[in-house]
């Protein structure tokens, strides 16, 4: 099995438009992989003109919420870092039991890579930051800067969106058979810039997929060629 | 067999999908539909229905317009163009004035813009290699699957699309545009001119393999909408009237706001001329019905009043511009009040107020003024004169000449002591009577003689509304202003009125009983025994005193000269008086026989006392 790799443009947002632009996505995403029966929830954005929809799954949402406060967090920590979050979906197999290990594996059929560029520092930051820009009162130049901006951010979300659903369109042949009563395919969402190698955060990680994701990627090929 | 039964799934498969896209695009894209679908219940897996199941896809009950599409696009081969149309209504007229002028959509003129078009086809124009028996099995499988998929990118599409924007707004239950979005699901379509083509563009998605063809799904959109200006009309509050002045059971003696509160009240023309443009429509009040019915006036204007809507070409009775960005102050614009009360069938939703622009003071302040000037009012008090011309004359007029003889009390079941025409009756003694035997010509309908009874004075309160309640303690007769509706019924106008005759009277009526009956024809004789003569009363007084003795006139005895009147056109009552005292309980001989001795006692001291004198008493 394939494991078809998106990577999705790169969106350049403020702190504050982090939690919004991650939940449209990562919900679009889950949407078109939740092939059991759903009743879409259309969710309209506060921040941006755009209305997404949602599966109406309350435990996918609250798990989604929990991965962009840690995504936030973690930004908080590494102010003005490029970031990403990795949201991929896998089948469990059980792994035939060897003297290596007895455990199932997941191979991921499909991964989608978030890429965030945070331009603006948090207003609860570490003091390790000097950074800090703090806008007190702008001025008319700066709200009509502000809103351009916005625009520009929407219309990139919006690419993005566009982005997802070609995706999704063109490439259905991986996709497993649905498994009865089931709402959406097994998932995670990781961020691999951050991995923990070594009990270290690995900052600046290659854009690419995870090794763990390569390995199992490397594996799945073998499996299929013998 | 087992290819048989493989491609009738194909074909169900197909058929689904075709019903399931209309339901997703005309859910996302035809406001009405929209509702149907907001109305649904939460979703509850165990009370999915069938229909919901396909695709995985829960999109609540269908609309009957869907059902019947789907039954006239039988044919699979057939593909489904489905066009969303954006209608826009000129100033002169849009979906609201419909309302009010029918005739005038029918050829207002409106643009329509095709922003989208989607083609949903099933393409059989390319046959695939058949596929053997294993393949076939799990064919449909992948077709469910891929077509699973394929609707929710075009759900999740359908969002992002310029023309959702548009749906949102028009969706919007507390604003109403001059636009609106409709459909056409057909099976052909006019190509787009080169024009519409330059501002399209096409998507088409992924077709899905459905062997022996595929489903292709494609959509030409504008991309962009932003010529389309969306104006919205004054909205319609839900709930909030802010210048609520009450239903007509409320106190009417209540000033209404005034000009400086940038509130021009007024009130329709009553002689069916047009208000001025800058009232566009009608606060709906409480108690008006028929909000929409009977105003022809409207026309041309916008329900909204928002300044591109319509007009504001002075009229003579222009009272006041309507404010553009003031809701309340636009619909507070009326015509000033006119004097004369005609029929207001056309007009009878704005209550009058107080016409603080108008030159003639308003009608219900005036007691001098007996005509009641606006008509369609449904709160303003109205003081209805009681023009007893003569000690004869029954008859009620709401026209009269004589100021004096209209102060009566406004009407209200509460301001029963302000009748300066009110004259204290000697007895006291109040009773409430239907009395059609009093009928004087036609009468106003609504109007009612209310007599009052000292064993009504505790009804003084109406629920109804009426105000049977109204006289006062006086003991005189009043006129009483009864009305079932909310309505004021005026004496050219009676169309919904349900009284028929001025004396008719409320629900009350408390002496049918045969007690009551006696209890007051005894008091009627000491009435009569004690009174005065009859020239020397007010008119009231003297049909008080009739109604008594015709109210204890004996029924089994004709014979008008047994009773007592004060009125020569009491002749002309005999039959009314024979039919009046058909409502009384026949009272025991001995009791007429008692108050024939009584009468002839008074007849016997009147001779003794005059000589020669005969007074008849039919006379009086």
């Amino acid at each position: 099995m394939n494991c078809e790799v998106c990577q999705l443009k790169e969106l350049e947002v403020e702190h504050f438009e982090i939690r919004e632009v991650l939940r449209c996505i990562l919900h679009t995403i889950v949407f078109h992989r939740a092939l059991g029966l759903v009743r879409p929830k259309d969710v309209d954005l506060e921040l941006f003109e755009i209305t997404y929809v949602q599966c109406g799954d309350v435990e996918l949402e609250k798990k989604i919420d929990e991965k962009i406060d840690q995504f936030i967090s973690w930004v908080e920590k590494h102010p003005n870092k490029k970031s990403q979050i990795c949201l991929s979906f896998y089948e469990v197999k059980s792994k035939q039991p060897s003297w290596f290990t007895n455990k199932t594996e997941r191979l991921y059929w499909e991964q989608w890579y978030a890429n965030l560029n945070v331009t603006q520092q948090p207003k609860q930051h570490s003091s390790k930051s000097h950074l800090t820009k703090v806008v007190v009162d702008p001025g008319e130049s700066a709200n009509e800067e502000r809103s351009s901006r916005r625009a520009m951010v929407e219309a990139s979300l919006r690419e993005v969106l566009f982005q997802i659903i070609k995706f999704v369109n063109e490439k259905k042949d991986h996709v497993p058979p649905i498994s009865e009563g089931v709402i959406y395919f097994p998932y995670e969402i990781t961020m691999p810039r951050f991995r923990v190698r070594n009990g270290h955060d690995q900052e600046d990680a290659p854009q690419r997929a995870s090794n763990h994701a390569q390995l199992i990627i490397g594996l799945g090929k073998l499996i299929q060629l013998g | 067999m087992e290819m048989d039964r493989e491609s009738g799934k194909l074909e169900q498969i197909v058929s689904q999908f075709r019903s399931k896209i209309l339901h997703v695009i005309l859910n996302s894209r035809v406001p009405s539909l929209h509702h149907h679908y907001q109305q649904q219940e939460p979703l509850s897996l165990s009370r999915v229905r069938k229909s919901d199941k396909w695709f995985n896809l829960v999109l609540g009950d269908r609309a009957a317009a869907l059902e019947n599409l789907n039954f006239s696009l039988r044919n699979l081969l057939d593909p489904m163009i489905i066009d969303i149309i954006l209608v826009h209504h000129s100033s002169c007229s849009s979906s609201v004035d419909n309302l009010y002028t029918p005739s005038a959509a029918v050829g207002s003129p409106s643009d329509e813009t095709v922003i989208e078009r989607w083609v949903v086809q099933y393409d059989c124009a390319r046959v695939n290699a058949t596929p053997n028996g294993a393949d076939t099995s799990s064919s449909y499988k992948k077709t469910y699957k891929k077509s699973i998929i394929l609707l929710r990118s075009l759900f999740a599409q359908m969002r992002l699309l310029p023309a959702y924007r548009i749906f949102r707004q028009l969706s919007s239950l507390s604003q109403t545009y001059n636009f609106d979005l409709v459909y056409k699901v057909s099976s052909f379509s006019h190509p787009f001119s080169r024009e519409e083509e330059g501002a399209m563009k096409e998507y088409i998605f992924v077709p899905v393999e459905a062997f022996p063809g595929r489903l292709c799904v494609s959509v030409t959109y504008r991309t962009s909408l932003s010529e389309f200006n969306l104006e919205p009309l004054v909205s319609l509050p839900s709930n909030i009237i802010t210048d609520y002045v009450g239903s007509p059971t409320t106190d009417p003696i209540r000033s209404f706001p005034s000009s400086e509160k940038g509130f021009q009240a007024t009130s329709f023309s009553i002689r069916g001329a047009r208000p001025p443009s800058p009232s566009p429509f009608q606060r709906p009040h409480s108690w008006s019905s028929g909000f929409h019915k009977g105003l022809p006036l409207m026309q041309n204007q916008s329900l909204a009043g928002s300044p591109p809507a319509y007009r504001t070409s002075p009229k003579p009775y222009d009272v006041v511009s309507p404010q553009s960005d003031i809701y309340g102050n636009r619909i507070r614009n009326r015509l000033p009040t006119l004097q004369q009360a005609t029929a207001y069938d056309e007009y009878q939703l704005s209550p009058p107020f107080s016409a603080s622009a108008s030159p003639s003071p308003p009608a219900y302040l005036s007691g001098a003024n007996p005509v009641v000037a606006h008509h369609c009012s449904e709160t303003a008090p109205v003081t209805i004169p009681f023009p007893l011309t003569g000690r004869n004359s029954f008859y009620l007029s709401l026209n009269s000449s004589d100021p004096s003889r209209h102060s009566l009390p406004p009407l209200s079941p509460r301001s029963s002591k302000h009748d300066a025409s009110s004259q204290e009756s000697p007895s006291g003694i109040r009773s409430y009577r239907k009395l059609e035997a009093l009928r004087a010509g036609e009468s106003p309908s609504g109007l009612s003689i209310n007599y009052s009874a000292h064993k009504m004075v505790r009804d003084t309160k109406d629920d109804s509304g009426r105000f049977s309640g109204l006289l006062s303690s006086s003991g005189s007769p009043r006129i009483g202003f009864s009305r079932s509706s909310s309505r004021l019924s005026f004496q050219d106008d009676m169309d919904d009125c349900e009284f028929s005759c001025p004396f008719d009277v409320d629900d009350i009526d408390v002496s049918d009983s045969p007690a009551s009956q006696n209890v007051e024809g005894k008091k009627a004789l000491d009435f009569t025994a004690q009174s005065v003569p009859v020239g020397k009363k007010s008119q009231d007084a003297a049909v008080g005193m009739l109604v008594h003795m015709l109210r204890t006139a004996p029924p089994l005895r004709q014979d008008p000269s047994c009773y007592s009147t004060h009125s020569s056109k009491t002749v002309g009552y005999e039959g009314g008086v024979g039919t009046a005292s058909g409502f009384f309980m026949p009272c025991k001989t001995a009791d007429a026989l008692e108050e024939l001795k009584s009468y002839r006692e008074m007849r016997d001291l009147l001779l003794s006392k005059s000589g020669t004198r005969v007074v008849r008493k039919e006379e009086m």
